[in-house]
């Protein structure tokens, strides 16, 4: 836990309604971009520039995936949420992913610069729940982050080889991995979010949106100029009208429609099994 | 993947068994070889997992009789 004399939490008991709240909202926000990562690795399982890489997207595309499902079962187990409607029955607006994955991802730099910037925000807030005071959560964090190491080094890497080869792959990963930034500046939330500072003082989460997202530019910025890339530091965020359930502001509206359905297995309702 | 380093992958499945060779991995660094290795060779749940550059191994027989293991 990240202070020895705050209060452990088995369940929602007595965490109080903002952080029960603000940590409902956050685990939806993890999910979300955690099933869209999925998504998009999963798509790019074809079409990289080594084989070794297809399998790489393909392995990262099954953990992500994993652990939106271990997401699910404690939304599902803690705020009774059903995580077949979660996926199935709400609007793309409602989605709570870091938007830089409501598109297709264009071309192998955004794809790295995806695996780089936007997976390792997930993987820094994951790192930030670590020693929670929410037991349930905290018990299934250690799994998720090994799993993610493997993330960062193959995004590591990449970003590395795109970068050092100059040109206009170059050029495309660093305009993508300023944009993949500008969106975790927004996802993570403003530094006077009311949920966000209920996590910090009840022990849920050890750093603030800020801290996080200053860590997250400190970790691009070294790796940029490792690979020789110019990725712009974060502006400031324009936060107007942003909402704690999405994590986007007025002009966002969620993941491409055609995303949406292909996260769906409603279209093959006729096959599950058991019903 | 011509010209890029290789890199020898070596995992044990148990902490009581020796590390042994499990396959090879073409990868421009190391970051890229942990991952290529650890999503290529999943077939067990290895307590241990490493790469060497193959460059690195030095050779007691004679040379150019290494293994060669696809590539």
């Amino acid at each position: 836990m990240s202070d020895a004399t705050m209060r452990e939490f088995e369940s929602l008991e007595g965490l109080g309604e903002a952080a029960a709240e603000g940590l409902h909202h956050l685990l939806w926000a993890l999910a979300d971009t955690k099933l869209l990562l999925g998504y998009h690795y999963g798509e790019w399982t074809f079409g990289t520039p080594a084989l070794e890489a297809a399998v790489a997207s393909c392995s990262l595309s099954q953990s992500e995936l994993g652990h939106a499902r271990l997401l699910h079962a404690l939304l599902k187990k803690h705020w009774g949420e059903d995580p077949e409607a979660l996926v199935e029955q709400r609007a793309p607006a409602a989605f709570a992913n870091i938007a830089f994955l409501d598109a297709p991802i264009a071309g192998w730099p955004a794809l790295v610069a995806m695996n780089a910037v936007v997976d390792l925000a997930a993987t820094r807030v994951l790192a930030a729940l670590e020693g929670s005071t929410f037991k349930p959560l905290r018990m299934s964090i250690g799994k998720m982050l090994d799993e993610e190491r493997h993330h960062a080094h193959h995004g590591r890497g990449w970003f590395r080889t795109v970068g050092r080869q100059g040109g206009d792959d170059a050029e495309r990963l660093r305009t993508a991995a300023g944009q993949a930034l500008a969106a975790v500046a927004v996802w993570l939330g403003p530094g006077d979010d009311p949920g966000g500072r209920a996590l910090l003082n009840a022990g849920i989460v050890s750093q603030s949106a800020l801290d996080l997202l200053a860590a997250l530019a400190g970790d691009v910025r070294h790796l940029a100029d490792e690979a020789g890339v110019a990725v712009p530091s974060p502006t400031p965020a324009a936060f107007n009208g942003w909402d704690p359930r999405t994590r986007r502001t007025t002009s966002s509206r969620g993941p491409a429609e055609d995303i949406v359905f292909h996260l769906r297995g409603g279209a093959n309702a006729l096959f599950k099994l058991g019903e | 993947m011509n010209g890029l380093p290789v890199y020898e992958v070596f995992a044990r499945a148990k902490h009581d068994e020796p590390l042994k060779h499990v396959g090879s991995v073409n990868a421009a660094d190391d970051d890229l070889a942990k991952a290529y290795a650890w999503t290529l060779y999943d077939e067990e749940s290895w307590v241990e997992m490493c790469v060497v550059r193959r460059e690195a191994v030095i050779p007691i027989t004679p040379h150019g009789r290494l293994p060669v293991w696809g590539n």
